[in-house]
């Protein structure tokens, strides 16, 4: 180690003698070498008085290091004006692995300090690297040395490392008592998907520290999954929950430890509660780790992270382990379960909604979460408030039986639904009808990480063999012959590519080109570009865009009717998904087909099918005015939302609209409306013509849209565009404007079917009033300043449809007549 | 080293445990209390007999009784250059964890002799010179004590086996 003068000292100083030669042994605090320096100092002279004197003082420099002298870098009569290199010493111990305080080669206390200490020999070595224990820190050095081997050894046998969660993300586990009486009365109708459930006892838990009994339910697959994946990966636990909690599970998923070893980080080695840090285990770099999780935020969307969907098997628990966490974003998961039910189970058997639970649970917890939320670090105030959380948590499980209340609800609500047949029905009847059942066992998630896992093992190891083969070969290969054969075994560590741009990688190509608009998903007024299912598809190379525009590909819709919702029909490349196929597109890395999650526009939306006749009408008189419109539109938002591309990273480009896509996106749209199509030719004409038919189609759905609704959803868009609005105005005035054109060709095309609709939004209180044709274009221009976008395609879309069935029912004028006034 | 050692201890007795039974519970709470204890300094390995309870002294105002107990245990103190018998907890590439009868003992790479080398590859994974010497977790050692570090309520040290004599039993 080489010693140099602390700034501390008089200078200048002048060197008089070394005390040391080189191969001396030298000791701390032993002195080195004397030095005098001068300085001004008041004495008394004696006679009361104080003078100023300039003075010498010989002082000697005392070595902070044990060790040899190997070489002076000053030598005697320098005169030293800063801070320089004195000596060199070789330390026989560099301390670079501690235990607890000691160094653990030398067994030396590195807590001591004195005034000579210029550095703590704690600070030689901060870097904790072991999973289990918190004493042991190396320093940077020795952990870079473990973890280069640890990578060889990982190359040589072509693995990775794999860091795994386990709450919510290979299992689910409860306090609540009422699975033990479930899974031990064969009777009780969810006996069944708890036959596999898992429990046991920690002592030090739970309300009174009793003991507490966990039940743990496995993630369908689990034992499969892990044996396939540890063939790829080195596994590794990081758990928020303790060290004795993932130690049972890990003895129930590992019961041999083949698969984890001792490779196990809990909350209480963690080193912070309310975040999870892959530093922690691998502190030098994360090439080669991929990470699953259920929480994306406390990793703070590590670009190593595999997001899995949340295993809610217990409905309504969440996450045990959770309060210390930050609140989780709930991102309409909830929908999974009813969707899945309906698909997969017959009829008969009822299932608890998720949607309606959830929130529910959310309720109960929320206060509590909330008080945990604010807080994070290491504050040990906060740290006991936590932890009181999570007892009462625990406690709030154990007593309350979230499940049983969730059960008995179910069964109320049977009861009250079957009541009526229920009457005769007498007791040797029970058991045999089919009772709710509130636990759900059909979860995929696993088989499809699986695939992900392999995906992304594979891509690694393609990219990994390309550079060591590009390195290799070559003329190198001609001049080494055989030496670089053998070399080819061996790794080179400097070859290994990096997981976080292999990923990324294979992410991006999923939604690439994607621009999404949301719609009833968020609450309003959180950020759209950062909540976590934002963050989470981002991820995947999908656009977030505030609004939709021509670039918008698909309107992920939270519930229906929504303005947007409305809105998006306008566009006919825009397809209108339900949030399930976001989901499983992320869930499943693949562009899912759009086919089964287009949300079913709402009844009242749907108009009449077309009559062949009136559509080709439509078509004919639409044709002019809306291509100008269209293109119109194309240019006019192209520049506003530039910025927003660019922001998110991607080319323009790369989203580019064009002929193939379009074709695509047609195809796609045809097939959806299933529409017997006509004369179908590839020239530009006939498929603008047909675009609009479908358009045109899909606006009557809209048609018949409540009022009162309406208005609210406007309201509420109008707040998300007010930002943008006031650029635009006048754009849209003068598009309304152009388009006025197509509504007159409209409303001299037929006759009082228009006049009726549009007076009805002119005038709401007289549903039968019979307007003419000015004023209510009149009243349409007025209404299309005032409410600059919605209003007034509302009004076309209506009109429309009115025109396109001249038979107009009257029953649905009624609906929409009541609902108005 | 383990040393018998004279100590005092003062325990306060709630009132609702006066009776003929007090000097039964206060050796009970003496047990409970003292056994496995460890100061920092040392553990308290075993409480052997009562030297002397004392009277009890009432407190004023909160009724409690006083006893200072004065009583002799069997304490170990671990020394720099002891030599003990332990358990391996862990292996890792780093070193060795062993548990030393309640003290945690941790022995670095170092301090292992250069023939038994790191294995990470075998389930589960051990130090081992490919002979008849394997280090596992599981594993009884003789090790000898090169530092001893007191902390708040736990005592840490470091060992090696790279000495003769030394290494798995």
């Amino acid at each position: 180690m080489l010693l140099r003068l602390p700034p501390s000292l008089h200078y200048p100083i002048t060197v008089t003698s070394l005390l040391k030669k080189p191969g001396d042994a030298v000791e701390r605090d032993e002195a080195l070498f004397w030095y005098v320096y001068e300085t001004t100092v008041s004495e008394g002279d004696g006679l009361g008085n104080r003078i100023e004197v300039e003075r010498r003082f010989p002082t000697r420099f005392e070595s902070t290091v044990d060790g040899e002298i190997v070489q002076w870098k000053i030598a005697k009569g320098d005169i030293i004006d800063d801070p320089v290199d004195i000596v060199e010493i070789d330390e026989p111990c560099a301390h670079e692995i501690q235990f607890g305080g000691m160094c653990a080669e030398c067994g030396k206390d590195m807590t001591e300090y004195n005034y000579n200490t210029e550095i703590l020999g704690t600070e030689r070595a901060t870097i904790k690297m072991v999973h289990d224990n918190t004493a042991l820190t190396v320093s940077k050095n020795e952990a870079a040395r473990v973890e280069e081997d640890a990578k060889r050894r990982l190359l040589e046998s072509r693995r990775l490392s794999l860091v795994v969660d386990l709450d919510q993300t290979i299992i689910h586990a409860t306090v609540d008592p009422t699975v033990k009486e479930w899974k031990e009365d064969k009777d009780n109708p969810n006996h069944q998907a708890l036959r596999d459930v898992h429990e046991f006892q920690l002592i030090d838990d739970g309300p009174g520290m009793r003991g507490c009994w966990y039940y743990i339910k496995l993630r369908p697959g689990l034992e499969e999954f892990l044996e396939k994946v540890a063939q790829l990966f080195e596994l590794h636990i990081y758990t928020m929950g303790t060290r004795a909690y993932a130690q049972q599970i890990a003895n129930i998923i590992d019961p041999t430890r083949k698969l984890f070893g001792d490779r196990i980080l809990s909350r209480d080695e963690s080193g912070s509660l309310t975040a999870k840090n892959l530093q922690r285990l691998f502190p030098v770099d994360t090439k080669m780790v991929v990470i699953i999780d259920d929480r994306g935020d406390v990793w703070r969307w590590n670009p190593n992270l595999i997001k899995v969907s949340p295993y809610d098997f217990f409905v309504g628990i969440g996450d045990i382990n959770s309060s210390f966490l930050p609140k989780k974003q709930d991102i309409g998961e909830t929908n999974k379960v009813p969707v899945k039910v309906i698909k997969e189970k017959p009829p008969t058997e009822h299932h608890v909604n998720g949607a309606s639970a959830k929130p529910e649970a959310g309720n109960e917890v929320s206060a509590l979460e909330q008080l945990v939320s604010m807080g994070g670090g290491d504050n040990p105030i906060l740290l006991k408030e936590q932890t009181h959380a999570q007892e009462e948590t625990i406690l709030h499980q154990v007593e309350d039986r979230p499940l049983l209340q969730k059960q008995k609800e179910l069964e109320a609500e049977d009861d009250g639904s079957a009541e009526s047949s229920e009457d005769s029905v007498d007791e040797s009847q029970e058991p045999i009808k089919p009772r709710h059942h509130l636990l759900e066992d059909h979860d995929r998630e696993l088989y499809q990480l699986q695939d992900r896992l392999e995906q992304v093992h594979i891509s690694f190891f393609e990219e990994y063999d390309k550079k060591r083969s590009r390195a290799l070969g070559g003329r190198v290969a001609e001049l080494k012959g055989e030496k670089v054969a053998s070399r080819g075994k061996g790794v080179d560590l400097r070859l290994v590519p990096d997981v976080k741009e292999i990923m990324p990688q294979i992410k991006r190509r999923v939604l690439g080109g994607v621009v999404l608009v949301f719609s009833g998903v968020l609450p309003l007024g959180t950020d759209t570009q950062n909540a976590d299912i934002s963050l989470w598809a981002k991820s995947f190379g999908a656009v977030i865009a505030p609004k939709i525009s021509p670039r918008t590909t698909h309107l992920v819709a939270g519930r229906n009717r929504t303005a947007k919702v409305r809105e998006a029909t306008r566009y006919p490349n825009v397809k209108i998904v339900t949030t399930q196929w976001l989901v499983d597109c992320l869930a499943q890395w693949s562009h899912v087909g759009e086919g089964p999650y287009l949300l079913p526009v709402h009844p009242d939306d749907r108009g009449e099918p077309f009559s062949p006749g009136s559509r080709e009408l439509a078509e004919s008189s639409w044709l002019s005015s809306e291509d100008e419109a269209a293109g119109s539109l194309w240019t006019e938002e192209e520049e506003g939302n530039e910025d927003l591309f660019r922001s998110s990273g991607l080319e323009t480009s790369s989203i580019g609209y064009d002929a193939d896509e379009q074709a695509a996106v047609h195809d796609e749209l045809k097939e959806f409306l299933g529409s017997d199509d006509e004369s179908e030719s590839d020239s530009e004409t006939s498929f603008l013509a047909d675009e609009n038919a479908g358009s045109g189609k899909k606006r009557k759905r809209d048609e018949g849209a409540s009022g009162g609704e309406n208005d609210e959803e406007t309201v509420e868009d109008d707040e998300d565009e007010s930002d943008i609005a006031g650029s635009r105005l006048s754009q849209r005035i003068k598009r309304s404007y152009e388009r006025s054109t197509g509504l007159r060709e409209v409303a001299t095309a037929t006759s009082s079917g228009t006049d009726e609709t549009a007076s009805e939004r002119a005038l709401p209180s007289g549903p039968e009033g019979e307007e003419p044709d000015a004023s209510a274009a009149g009243a349409r221009s007025g209404l299309a300043v005032s409410y600059p976008e919605d209003e007034d395609d509302e009004l076309e879309r209506e009109m429309l449809a009115a025109f396109e069935d001249g038979d107009y029912d009257p029953k649905a004028e009624e609906d929409i007549a009541a609902e108005n006034g | 080293m383990f040393f018998l050692k004279e100590e005092t201890k003062v325990i306060s007795l709630h009132p609702s445990y006066f009776g003929p039974n007090v000097r039964e519970y206060l050796i009970t709470r003496l047990n409970e209390e003292e056994e496995g204890r460890c100061t920092g300094d040392h553990f308290v390995i075993c409480v052997m007999d009562m030297v002397d309870i004392g009277e009890g002294r009432v407190m004023p105002s909160s009724g409690h009784a006083e006893y200072t107990i004065k009583y002799r245990a069997i304490i170990w103190k671990p020394f720099r250059g002891e030599t003990v018998d332990a358990i391996v907890t862990s292996v890792k590439p780093t070193g060795i964890f062993t548990l030393a009868g309640p003290l945690s003992v941790f022995i670095a790479r170092k301090n292992i002799p250069s023939d038994i080398k790191w294995e990470p590859n075998t389930v589960p994974p051990q130090y081992t010179d490919h002979a008849d010497q394997v280090i596992e977790k599981g594993t009884s050692l003789r090790l000898k004590i090169l530092g001893v570090k007191p902390d708040v309520a736990a005592i840490n040290a470091i060992g090696t086996i790279k000495e003769d004599y030394l290494g798995p039993l």
